[in-house]
């Protein structure tokens, strides 16, 4: 299946974005409901939805991370990070760029592990040129690269990491053992780490960046080498790090499409630039649409619909049907029932935000991106209406 | 697509569960104290110096620094042994057993050095240091101090037995006095080799993160310069060898050769970490045993001053190596 939508149900088991979005019923779905109109859809998401209520607020609450003109140049006139301006809002914010855009580097400036040529940036409200410190007790970091001991078992190295982070022996350990069986390692945690799976060192890895109860965690291609699986579940443990810990996460990916679904924000860099930084609903607001799947009837469902005045599009074996409000998930739904077709899969497609960026990419010059490229003028989009 | 529709909800279902069974556990925050850097590096030198002596560590990893420093013990208990028999001390303070103090040393700051510096070398835990409330100084200084202090603990602790099993012999207190005064050089010789010990070896360990190659590399710098030491002072040592009568012939005056001989004899002393300590020992007062080092004299200083270069270079270098590596 060649992947439409990139939100399937299947793919995506318990991603926020399914349990608003996944399989609609039709009215339990506030998100959908309000979608169209994405300033009526901010405030009805905030039931029983607290981060996504504080990321409707994203630009009046205090940012996690500032950076001003943020520039490192390193020896040999490599410009690493071009002026980069950028705000962070609490919640789970997806850093995404090509490898080599300048995440790790934004990183390391952040954790004042290196300094920038010029520029600022404060973390938490700390600066991260003379605050460096101060930062790295309340931010946690999972580094992109192996970097555990393969011959100590999990609970011996988050301890001992949850020392170094200022925890007091009793402490770190009963931390410790909390944060490993947070990331699901409860079981495992008295093997050694060598003898783990890729996915299990990557829980350690979350692990011990938990362990000094964070305020932020800074995570650097957290799904790096990890089966599709793994992929999920990785990405669904940070979600709920992010949903019910209440702490603050900046994602850094490659990989737009798999982290898109588990962030309240997107800040797109390339070449060290901002290429774009919103929420993610401004990514996709204007690209509201329903999916419908149907065994057989493609065609009368297709003719009826128009009928009914909608504008299905033909998109592969499915129809892609704009969303102008709660009333078309009514009319789909009676169209299907009266043509008594085999409904099989009806679910709110969310414009991939991957397309937006490409798009984005070829119509606005990185730097002066901040502003939104009209997603509506995408192909994809027009397509869908 | 109907498995989708019907692994969709159950999955979905499913792992909500899961999420609200978690959640009932609940995240706790940590509202107890913090501790400071100052703390945090005296946390990383204990953990560093238990890890020298492989504690914390599976038994293989007790195993040979408990031999090293059973060795090391094995005079001091003979020497206990001799004197509850009547026989006065046999083995010196200050001095102690050398050719096994120096052989048994290079062994335990071979194989120890790298398992302070060149694991988390190797398995790139590095990093996570670095994202800790700390400096980048503070690391290699934990490990410094660690390792100074682990190997304090090989050279201090056979002393205290010698002197232990030295005072349970002896009997009034001006006897027992004077083993303590015995002592004492011999812990501040102790103290020298410990802490030029670890700088050396901590700096050529750091510098690969193979532990094997690592501990060629340290004990192929002790052994190396050691052996050089030892056929230079030899060479050089020879009073009326094969250079005396050439330079005779030469028309120079005898004295002068005498001389000569004896200052390259001394500087034969510098090429190794644990000549110098001998050289500095004998400088500072310390029993001239004839065999071995030339006692240095005057030249004692040199000797002192070269230690110390070597030790600042080395712990300049173990910085200047963490700092790079903080940015890489």
């Amino acid at each position: 299946m060649p992947h439409p939508a990139g939100v399937a149900p299947g793919a995506d088991p318990a991603g926020r974005r399914s349990r608003g979005g996944g399989i609609v019923t039709v009215k339990g779905d506030a998100r959908g409901g309000g979608a169209w109109d994405p300033r009526a859809m901010t405030p009805s998401t905030g039931s029983g939805d607290p981060p996504t209520a504080e990321a409707a607020a994203g630009n009046a609450a205090p940012a996690v991370i500032e950076a001003t003109a943020l520039t490192k140049v390193y020896p040999g006139d490599v410009t690493a990070l071009g002026g980069l301006t950028v705000r962070f809002a609490p919640g789970v914010t997806g850093l995404i760029g090509a490898n080599g855009a300048g995440k790790s580097t934004l990183i390391k400036i952040l954790l004042g592990l290196v300094a920038p040529t010029s520029g600022s940036a404060t973390v938490l409200g700390h600066d991260c040129v003379a605050g460096g410190e101060q930062i790295r007790r309340v931010v946690g970091y999972m580094p992109e690269h192996d970097c555990l001991p393969p011959d100590v078992s999990a609970t011996e190295f988050v301890t001992h990491m949850g020392r170094m982070t200022g925890l007091p022996a009793t402490a770190a350990r009963e931390r410790a053992a909390e944060a490993l069986r947070h990331v699901g390692l409860h079981e495992e945690r008295y093997r050694q780490i060598g003898t783990y799976s890729t996915g299990m060192k990557q829980r350690v890895k979350l692990a011990q960046a938990l362990a000094g109860d964070p305020r932020l965690l800074l995570l650097d291609e957290p799904t790096n080498g990890l089966d599709p699986a793994g992929r999920n579940a990785m990405l669904e443990l940070i979600e709920r790090i992010g949903l019910e810990f209440g702490i603050s996460i900046v994602v850094a990916s490659h990989l737009l499409g798999e982290i898109e679904r588990i962030c309240d924000h997107l800040v797109a860099i390339e070449g060290g630039r901002l290429l774009r930084a919103d929420t993610i609903d401004s990514f996709t607001r204007s690209s509201q649409t329903l999916l419908i799947e149907v065994e057989e009837g493609l065609a009368a469902l297709h003719d009826e619909l128009i009928r009914r005045g909608l504008r299905p599009t033909a998109y592969q074996r499915s129809l892609l049907v704009p969303i102008g409000g709660d009333a078309t998930y009514d009319t789909v739904r009676d169209t299907v029932a009266d043509l008594g077709l085999p409904l099989s899969r009806m679910e709110q497609r969310r414009h991939q935000v991957e397309e937006l960026f490409r798009d984005s990419d070829a119509a606005t010059q990185p730097g002066s991106a901040l502003g939104f490229a009209d997603p509506s003028a995408t192909p994809e989009a027009a397509d869908a209406r | 697509m109907p498995a989708d529709t019907s692994a969709g909800p159950a999955a979905a279902a499913g792992a909500t569960a899961a999420a609200s069974v978690i959640h009932d556990l609940g995240y706790q925050r940590y509202d107890g104290p913090r501790l400071g850097r100052v703390q945090i590096v005296r946390a990383l030198a204990w953990h560093s110096f238990r890890s020298a002596f492989g504690l914390g560590r599976g038994a293989k990893a007790k195993i040979l620094p408990l031999i090293a420093l059973a060795a090391l013990c094995l005079p001091a208990i003979v020497n206990a042994f001799a004197m509850s028999n009547g026989n006065p001390r046999v083995v010196p303070y200050d001095t102690y057993q050398p050719a096994l103090r120096v052989l048994v040393m290079t062994v335990f700051v071979a194989v120890q050095a790298p398992e302070l510096v060149s694991r988390d070398l190797r398995s790139r835990v590095l990093p996570l240091y670095f994202a800790r409330p700390i400096k980048t100084i503070d690391y290699p200084l934990a490990k410094y101090l660690a390792f100074t202090a682990a190997c304090l603990v090989m050279m201090e602790v056979p002393l205290l037995l010698l002197y232990a099993g030295s005072i349970a012999n002896v009997h009034g207190g001006a006897a027992v006095w004077a083993q303590t005064r015995a002592l004492i050089p011999g812990l501040l010789v102790g103290l020298m080799w410990a802490v030029v010990l670890a700088a050396i070896s901590l700096f050529l360990a750091s510098l690969t993160g193979r532990r094997a190659l690592a501990t060629g590399a340290v004990a192929i710098f002790f052994l190396m310069t050691f052996t050089l030491a030892e056929i230079l002072i030899a060479a050089e040592g020879q009073p009326l060898g094969s250079q005396g009568p050439q330079a005779v012939q030469n028309g120079g005056p005898a004295q002068p050769v005498i001389a000569a001989s004896s200052l390259a004899e001394k500087v034969s002393g510098l090429f190794s970490p644990f000549t110098l300590f001998d050289g500095v020992r004998m400088w500072l007062g310390g029993t001239d045993p004839a065999d071995g080092v030339t006692n240095p004299g005057g030249f004692g200083a040199v000797y002192a001053l070269v230690l110390v270069i070597i030790t600042a270079l080395c712990l300049a270098g173990l910085a200047a190596r963490y700092r790079k590596a903080r940015l890489s």
